[in-house]
């Protein structure tokens, strides 16, 4: 650790000449972040005749991922939406200079006094629930109303047809699947010929999807504010009931399907996402959303579980991923697809 | 083997979670602790009932093969279900019962395929048989989750 210390200090140093006697305390890996290493440290140096001390956050690319994901993605949507009034850490520095850390990394400010929930707790967030449940679908909703374009994202971003989002996405997650699996998938498999013979209608506009909006993927502090939204390396053009879909997932809400996040009575989710972000919501189109981030998840997960295999990501995180959110996965979306093949036979 | 596996996993589970991440300062140890544990807890029931589930799950793909007479499969894949339905298991060790598995359920894939062309009324029938057959299995295949705190 006091080696990417020493070195993330000679790199601050490079991009500040401005700073004196600089220096990089308090650095502690953040565990949990299974698609980047993440650091938490204080850079302190001297400016102008004052001691500057400043909490950052480091996240370097891994040796192997959760998912694969381009960093620079990533920071431009910070850049994107930190004048936006969507909570973001503000983005410092991007470097794909390997001489540093040996892998590519972006800095950003460390926001203080939060915390992120897991996943996979029964309650987790207690009595604040009431309070985050509000603005976490009303945050979703303001990231989907953004035009992409005057923000920023429109030009760095591909732009796909709308009425190819859907078909995008989903080669895509099928491709990972069938790269990745160590074993049939009939499950996964089933869903996406599914999904392939029932296509949503189109979004009426291409918007900003997050693409892992969710649970432990959010700063609160403990007053129930969220002060900032997290993750943004799958982040793309398409269609926002996606990123909807995705945090309604029941996984996300140790599988409840009423209480999306484990936040707030489903309904209430969806109105208030559609009072923030201007959209109606297609009942159709989100019901084909919504078998889509089943199938996208045990995507990622079955990649997990294969960098876990190979051993080139031996954290234990990667497992646990593969066993558990596999396990709930094939077990919602077969109840699903049940129905429906059940409802079709009749 | 005594004591009995799952149990050993069980304690140690509790003695990681409760004992030895407690007493570790950094972060990323100390979650890593926590899942290592939370993995070895789940291990104790896949232990104890690894093979039967595999076993069942088998023996249910080999029973649903021998029920697809007459629906007018195309190509060979009659004749590949016929011969997969007589099949019998190599051994009971998990990485043979794994393989068949596998090669079990890219049959079935197949065979989910080629009813869904077919899309006649027996067809649809034995479909949503299949799809029954995925949800029981990925039912008995739910891993426990300890209730902590």
């Amino acid at each position: 650790m006091e080696e990417i210390a020493e070195k993330f200090a000679a790199y601050l140093s490079h991009k500040m000449p401005q700073a004196s006697a600089l220096a990089v305390e308090g650095i502690s890996r953040i565990h949990g972040g299974a698609s980047r290493e993440t650091y938490r440290l204080t850079a302190r140096w001297q400016e102008g005749g004052k001691e500057v001390s400043r909490p950052l956050i480091l996240r370097r690319d891994p040796v192997a991922s959760l998912i694969e994901t381009e960093r620079d993605l990533e920071f431009n949507a910070y850049r994107a939406f930190h004048p936006t009034g969507v909570p973001v850490p503000e983005p410092l520095f991007l470097e794909t200079d390997e001489k540093w850390l040996e892998r590519s990394f972006f800095v950003m400010e460390q926001i203080e006094g939060c915390q992120a929930a897991s996943p996979f707790s029964p309650d987790p967030y207690g009595e604040l629930a009431p309070k985050i449940g509000p603005q976490f679908f009303t945050i979703l909703g303001k990231i989907a109303a953004q035009d992409p374009g005057a923000i920023g994202l429109g030009e760095s971003m591909e732009k796909p047809a709308p009425e190819e989002c859907w078909k995008r996405e989903l080669d895509y997650w099928e491709g990972e699947i069938d790269k990745d699996t160590l074993i049939a998938q009939p499950i996964a498999k089933g869903a996406i010929r599914w999904l392939r013979r029932n296509p949503p209608p189109p979004p009426k506009e291409l918007r900003v999807v997050h693409g892992d909006y969710r649970t432990g993927n959010f700063l609160f502090n403990d007053a129930g504010e969220i002060k900032s939204i997290l993750d943004w390396e799958m982040c793309h053009l398409g269609d926002p009931l996606e990123d909807l879909a995705w945090a309604c997932d029941p996984l996300w809400a140790f599988e409840n399907e009423e209480k999306p996040g484990g936040l707030l009575p489903r309904a209430e989710a969806l109105k208030l996402w559609e009072e923030a972000s201007g959209l109606t919501i297609d009942p159709k189109a989100f019901a084909w959303w919504e078998i889509f981030a089943m199938v996208k998840g045990l995507a990622i997960w079955i990649s997990a579980g294969k960098e876990y295999q190979a051993g080139n990501n031996t954290d234990p995180v990667m497992a646990l991923s593969s066993w558990y959110c596999t396990d709930v996965h094939n077990r919602l979306l077969s109840k699903r697809m049940q129905e429906i093949a059940e409802e079709e036979a009749a | 083997m005594k004591p009995d596996v799952p149990l050993v996993l069980q304690h140690s589970f509790g003695k990681l979670l409760l004992e030895v991440a407690p007493n570790l300062t950094a972060e990323y140890a100390v979650g890593n602790t926590s899942v290592i544990g939370l993995m070895m807890f789940m291990s104790a029931a896949e232990f104890e009932r690894g093979a039967q589930l595999r076993a069942e799950e088998n023996a249910e793909m080999r029973a649903i093969f021998e029920e697809t007479g007459g629906l007018g499969l195309p190509g060979d894949l009659q004749k590949r279900l016929g011969a997969a339905a007589g099949g019998r298991e190599a051994s009971l060790l998990i990485s043979d019962l794994d393989a068949e598995n596998d090669r079990l359920k890219t049959l079935l894939i197949e065979l989910q395929a080629a009813l869904e062309e077919l899309d006649s009324q027996p067809a649809r029938k034995l479909g949503a048989r299949i799809w029954g057959f995925l949800r029981q299995a990925a039912e008995k295949r739910k891993l426990p989750y300890p209730s902590i705190g």
